[in-house]
């Protein structure tokens, strides 16, 4: 059995402008001590899928309107706010994109570590002082002893991250959700701290949900990745499979937009057109189908669910092994993957219905 | 990264943290206005402490033949309509109108702070039902409300920081209120959720301690306008209701009728109001900019 098991999980916002539409239906799994990957854009669903199955939404605009979070079998949604709270820090942690302010500014790091230690184990105030010792000279901070009396604001971006993953990671919990950890640190800083998350996580077998908008960081440190866009999961595969043969057109999209050093010189970036949806509108169709180069007319009116890309096949959820699965109607060939472009003879992306301006468009170019 | 100091020893773990508080009370002494401030009440606070020392007079006995003199060696600041020394009455004034003010604003600020945690930290019905009854509370100007309460409870000292105290609860509990609820979109508040502190420990622990500061600055700004309101209730003769106790609202209005014969007597203990009102109002200025880095000069 799989450690977390989320289905049809539904997220909405009720706003004073309506309601949002921030995740419609995500479904995924993650084994003990796997690492996945969360991509996509800002807005697509991403940090909201973690905090729902946190238990954090902010209230009272976010609601779970359906769909199921397991924990080692532990329905997340039906327990009640203290049984959550038990959860929270000691099976479940988090690390956020901001170390700058994620620490609180008037307290020291002993405080604040000893703090979390202590709201959930028996410890006394000395013991739980010298687990925040180790805990601080394991992820890399010089001189434990006396850096654990500093303030926040005495440490430096990426010093700040170690103490957040010191203090996520001090109650061993069995699945870390690390939200764009790298994002706000400098580039130099981003390798150490992603290369600490991965050594420390792998000697406890904890399982980690690596959220980003950053391929290059999915790419070196997770065993599987899920693509977002829209509140769904457009497509899922293991790492390797998911670079070697992106089959989902925004996968493709993603992977041709950002610079390579191995391109050839000249070649230009593909940019993804258009913007990402409005997700106030109840999704219709595909949601990726505006900005999309293969989509046909059928795209506009069915959203495909997430199917094996070869049938045929017993599915695998998860792990090295899982199945390659897309949420497409037409998707690109290994060839337009690899170009980046449809390249089939005479292909044109179907027009919206009733767009009188795509249909004249059309209409010339037969001749 | 600091890549020079790896062989010297870091300077930064060796120094004890010196911590907000630490950093603020260094920028405060050296923010001029700000010790100018610091000095009129200190001033005061000496006067207020060493008034035995200072005056061998005492400020309730005088001697009716010695009334009305104008300010000589013997009695420093004249004497007043009783014969008493003015220079007592100041200086025995200034206690009971620091401890009335420091008093009243103390009272403000706890039921401020009870209201706004309230409201701030449960949000929701509760915070609506206690915000609608603060902003009638601020429609209502200060003063009134003061004289209301006094009028209400009847004189004495303890009605007096009741009523100056209720006053300024609406401040202190909306401005409290505000910053909590900034605070609850903060970072380290979702951080300390996620690691399963209780929304009590949260709010006690990581919201209270970074709303206080500009809470503090009001405070001190507060405690200027206290000092007036309490002298304004003595004007008004809602004093401490006891004539032998020397109080600088209502030895005011006692000289304001002999304003043509001794001018003197209304001087001094106006210019004590004005003076310890401008010191509280010069350090909490100083206060706000040393604590709010925006403001760093």
């Amino acid at each position: 059995m799989a450690l977390l098991e989320i289905e049809g999980l539904v997220v909405r916002f009720r706003t004073h402008e309506g309601t949002i539409h921030a995740v419609n239906g995500v479904s995924f799994q993650v084994d003990e001590g796997e690492t996945l990957g969360l991509v996509g854009e800002s807005g697509c669903g991403k940090s909201v899928t973690s905090l729902a199955l946190m238990r954090l939404l902010p209230s009272p605009a976010g609601h779970v309107e359906g769909g199921r979070v397991r924990l080692d079998g532990t329905e997340l949604l039906d327990l009640t706010e203290a049984e959550m709270r038990d959860l929270r820090g000691r099976e479940l942690a988090m690390i956020f994109q901001d170390p700058m302010t994620s620490l609180n500014p008037v307290l020291t790091i002993a405080e604040q570590m000893v703090e979390t230690i202590r709201a959930h184990t028996q410890m006394t105030a000395e013991q739980a002082t010298a687990r925040a010792v180790e805990l601080l000279g394991m992820v890399g901070i010089p001189r434990p002893e006396t850096r654990l009396k500093a303030f926040p604001h005495e440490f430096s971006g990426g010093m700040r991250q170690r103490v957040m993953i010191a203090m996520a990671l001090a109650l061993h919990p069995r699945l870390l959700i690390a939200d764009e950890p790298t994002t706000a640190l400098d580039v130099t800083i981003q390798a150490q701290v992603l290369e600490l998350l991965r050594a420390l996580t792998a000697d406890s077998g904890t399982a980690v949900i690596l959220i980003t908008h950053d391929l290059g960081v999915v790419a070196g440190m997770t065993r599987r990745i899920n693509v977002m866009y829209a509140g769904y999961i457009v497509e899922t595969a293991p790492t390797a499979e998911l670079f070697a043969h992106p089959a989902h057109p925004y996968t493709v999209g993603l992977l041709h937009s950002i610079p390579r050093l191995d391109a050839v010189e000249g070649e230009p970036l593909i940019p993804i057109e258009g913007t990402p949806p409005d997700q106030r509108r109840a999704p219709v169709g595909c949601p990726f189908a505006p900005r999309c180069a293969w989509r046909l007319a059928a795209c506009w009116s069915t959203n495909p669910p997430l199917e094996p890309l070869v049938t045929g096949m017993p599915v695998v959820l998860t792990g090295d092994r899982a199945t390659h699965r897309i949420a497409c109607l037409n998707p690109p060939t290994p060839e337009e993957a690899a170009a980046g472009l449809p390249l089939r003879e005479g292909f044109v992306a179907a027009p919206a219905p009733g767009s009188v301006v795509d249909e004249l468009a059309i209409a010339e170019v037969p001749a | 990264m600091a890549a020079p100091s790896i062989a010297v020893t870091p300077p930064v773990s060796q120094r004890a943290s010196r911590g907000l508080w630490r950093d603020a009370g260094r920028r405060l002494l050296r923010n001029g206005p700000a010790l100018i401030g610091l000095t009129c009440i200190l001033v005061f606070v000496l006067g207020a402490i060493l008034a035995p020392v200072l005056s061998s007079y005492d400020p309730s006995l005088g001697q009716l033949a010695d009334a009305r003199q104008t300010p000589s060696l013997t009695h420093l600041m004249g004497t007043d309509l009783l014969g008493r020394d003015e220079f007592a009455r100041v200086l025995y004034g200034a206690r009971l109108s620091l401890q009335l003010g420091t008093i009243s604003v103390v009272f403000g600020l706890a039921f401020g702070i009870v209201i706004g945690a309230a409201a701030g930290g449960l949000g929701g019905k509760v915070d609506g039902v206690l915000m609608r009854i603060v902003d009638v509370l601020l429609a209502v100007p200060g003063i009134l409300l003061a004289i209301g309460i006094v009028a209400w409870l009847g004189r004495g000292q303890i009605q007096i920081m009741l009523a100056v105290g209720v006053s300024y609860t609406p401040i202190f509990a909306r401005l409290l209120r505000g910053s909590l609820l900034a605070l609850r979109e903060a970072d380290f508040v979702l951080a300390g959720r996620s690691i399963g502190a209780s929304r009590l420990r949260i709010l006690v622990r990581h919201m209270l301690p970074n709303a206080l500061t500009p809470l503090i600055v009001q405070a001190t700004l507060a405690l200027a306008t206290a000092i007036i309101d309490v002298a304004g209730l003595g004007f008004l003769g809602l004093g401490p209701g006891d004539p032998r106790v020397a109080e600088w609202g209502e030895m005011l209005t006692d000289s304001a009728r002999f304003l043509q014969y001794a001018p003197y007597l209304i001087f001094f203990p106006a210019a004590a109001i004005v003076i310890s009102a401008i010191g509280f109002n010069l350090v909490g200025d100083g206060l706000r900019e040393a604590l709010d880095p925006r403001l760093r000069r």
